[in-house]
């Protein structure tokens, strides 16, 4: 008995252990926004700031146009959603209950684009979008961001319509609905978990993305993305270390509430359409 | 109910109107921002443009960007560096995310909340956790060379972002960092699919822990084990965010791996076809990827 106490020791220890160096970068986001600029530059550092400055984040919020950026990101991630998740719930639910001539070569497109370069599409995206005079304005990563997710979104939903069962639909066209209402009234209801946990999901993908609003937006301030509003003031000539990562937490806090959420259908996510 | 009648789920063999009409908006954006895109590059790449003016008439047909291309030395660093990258990270996040995995995988009280710890770094977007590790590996006050001189591992301070090397370990820590969380997550998920009856079964013929693991689980992880591989080397062959907030692919392209000289010369130079060349390349190597993994895709996860 002893021996299994000393090993469930040693296995607090080691979880602990991991944990704490894992999670250790975070941690020193949130101390170096705490900390005064000046006591950043005491060796050794503390680990825990004497007074910590909570008022950096209004400060930050006054003196920087964070909330700006954060309203664009957040429009262009709601934008990008919206209309993929339009079509991918039709693609999706087409995918997973009828057999349509050339759907699997759709199917595995679909799962090859998921692994295309974004440094490749940008180029021909900045052609076309010039033409359409969409360089400087949201839409122009509205639409780039519908890229990204189109992909992730039409496989998690044909994944998750796939687990519902046919007799659902079955009932309710026998009671009068037709096909299209059978969707929209019964099986859309039902998929509710499964449709916030896909929107969230491509709301990640647009959040995070830096390459798009770096080369559509970089000469559109008013537009300038959260990612990309941070990394101008990464390259300013002095950087002043604590207000970086106090708007870095800014610009971080909706992914962490959204992963703390989403955990459970992570998985899902991430693998959807890894298998066949 | 005459369409009802028509429309019999049951038989998923039965072709029907509605099906094309439901994925009909799908192909058509598809079609426009990702379909149409891809043509252009490869259009793009076999004509001298500079700047991607579609309005104006094509150039005409050239392999000169191709040519180019392989005879310059540029391309090649480009292609080592992203070598090293994709097989340095991706060994780190496996030895990390399987390490992980096997240890949150025990059952103990906080299970749970060390189960959401471990791959909180998934949360973090790129440009964030490039802003962390700036800081982390500063010049002056970073706590990395204060780290290291208190161990003793160094005697003065290293300029982490100046040095060919230095630069590389940090773009490879940041990557690391956030990427092993996807192999923990993956792996985990593995795990818990291996049926318990396995290691009950091992348990009474005598394996020890260290048998279980080399002959019950890591043979059983072995197909999530190939697709999580590709998928992670895939991420590091792809990505721009980290390198190019944290070095810009320099010192001396010390990092500028594929994707980084693709997009410099692009927007640095503006040499159009000369970069979609390279993206040409790039997208030859992941469409192989990923045809390779979807072959050998396990049929759940």
């Amino acid at each position: 008995m002893k021996r299994k106490a000393t090993r469930h020791a040693l296995l607090y220890v080691g979880v602990a252990l991991t944990c704490a160096i894992l999670v250790f970068p975070i941690y020193w986001l949130v101390v170096t926004a705490l900390s005064e600029p000046s006591q950043l530059r005491q060796l050794p550092p503390s680990f825990w700031p004497d007074k910590p400055r909570w008022g950096v984040f209004g400060q930050i919020m006054a003196e920087r146009p964070i909330l700006l950026w954060l309203g664009n990101s957040a429009l262009a991630a709601i934008g990008a959603v919206t209309i993929s998740m339009v079509v991918s719930v039709l693609a999706g639910y087409s995918l997973s209950r009828f057999r349509v001539r050339g759907g699997q070569s759709l199917g595995l497109f679909i799962l090859t684009a998921k692994m295309l370069p974004a440094t490749l599409l940008v180029i021909p995206l900045f052609g076309i979008f010039r033409n359409l005079e969409l360089i400087g304005s949201l839409w122009s990563i509205i639409l780039a961001h519908a890229t990204l997710i189109i992909p992730f979104t039409t496989w998690m939903l044909k994944g998750y319509f796939d687990t519902i069962p046919r007799e659902l639909e079955q009932a309710a066209m026998v009671d009068g609905c037709s096909p299209l209402g059978a969707l929209v009234r019964v099986i859309l209801p039902v998929s509710a978990p499964g449709l916030a946990a896909t929107a969230l999901y491509g709301f990640v993908l647009s959040w995070s993305d830096y390459a798009y609003a770096r080369t559509f937006l970089t000469n559109a301030q008013g537009n300038w993305t959260a990612n990309l509003g941070i990394t101008t003031m990464k390259g300013e000539y002095i950087s002043n270390w604590s207000d970086i990562s106090a708007a870095s937490i800014l610009v971080a806090l909706p992914i962490l509430a959204i992963y703390l959420f989403l955990e459970r259908y992570l998985v899902g996510g991430l693998t959807a359409g890894a298998e066949k | 109910m005459p369409r009802s009648a028509f429309l019999d789920l049951a038989r998923p063999s039965r072709r029907h109107w509605l099906g094309y009409l439901l994925l009909a908006p799908a192909v058509l954006l598809i079609a426009l921002i990702i379909v149409y895109p891809l043509f252009v590059s490869v259009d793009l790449s076999f004509q001298n443009v500079n700047i991607a003016r579609l309005d104006q008439p094509r150039r005409p047909f050239t392999t000169a960007n191709y040519e180019r291309l392989f005879a310059s030395e540029e391309f090649w660093n480009a292609c080592w560096v992203t070598f090293k990258l994709v097989t340095i990270v991706s060994f780190f996040c496996f030895l990390l995310g399987l390490g992980t995995a096997l240890l949150v995988n025990n059952r103990f009280k906080g299970q749970a909340l060390a189960r959401l710890l471990v791959a909180l770094p998934w949360a973090i977007p790129e440009v964030i956790a490039v802003v962390i590790f700036a800081w982390l590996f500063d010049s002056s006050f970073g706590l990395m060379n204060w780290l290291f001189i208190r161990l003793g591992l160094v005697d003065q301070t290293i300029n982490w972002f100046s040095s060919p090397d230095a630069a590389f370990a940090v773009v490879t820590t940041v990557m690391v960092w956030k990427g092993y969380p996807f192999v923990s997550i993956m792996m985990l998920a593995g795990l818990q699919s291996i049926p318990e009856d396995f290691y009950n079964a091992a348990k009474v013929d005598g394996a020890r822990a260290w048998q279980r693991l080399l002959y019950i689980t890591i043979p059983s992880l072995m197909p999530v084990i190939g697709v999580t591989l590709v998928l992670v080397m895939l991420w590091v062959f792809r990505d721009f965010s980290i390198i190019y907030v944290l070095t810009g692919g320099g010192p001396l392209k010390a990092t500028q791996s594929l994707s980084i000289m693709t997009y410099e010369q692009a927007f640095g130079f503006f040499k159009m076809g000369y970069a979609s060349a390279i993206g040409v390349i790039t997208l030859i190597v992941c469409v192989i990827a990923s045809r390779l993994m979807i072959a050998r895709a396990p049929d759940n996860i």
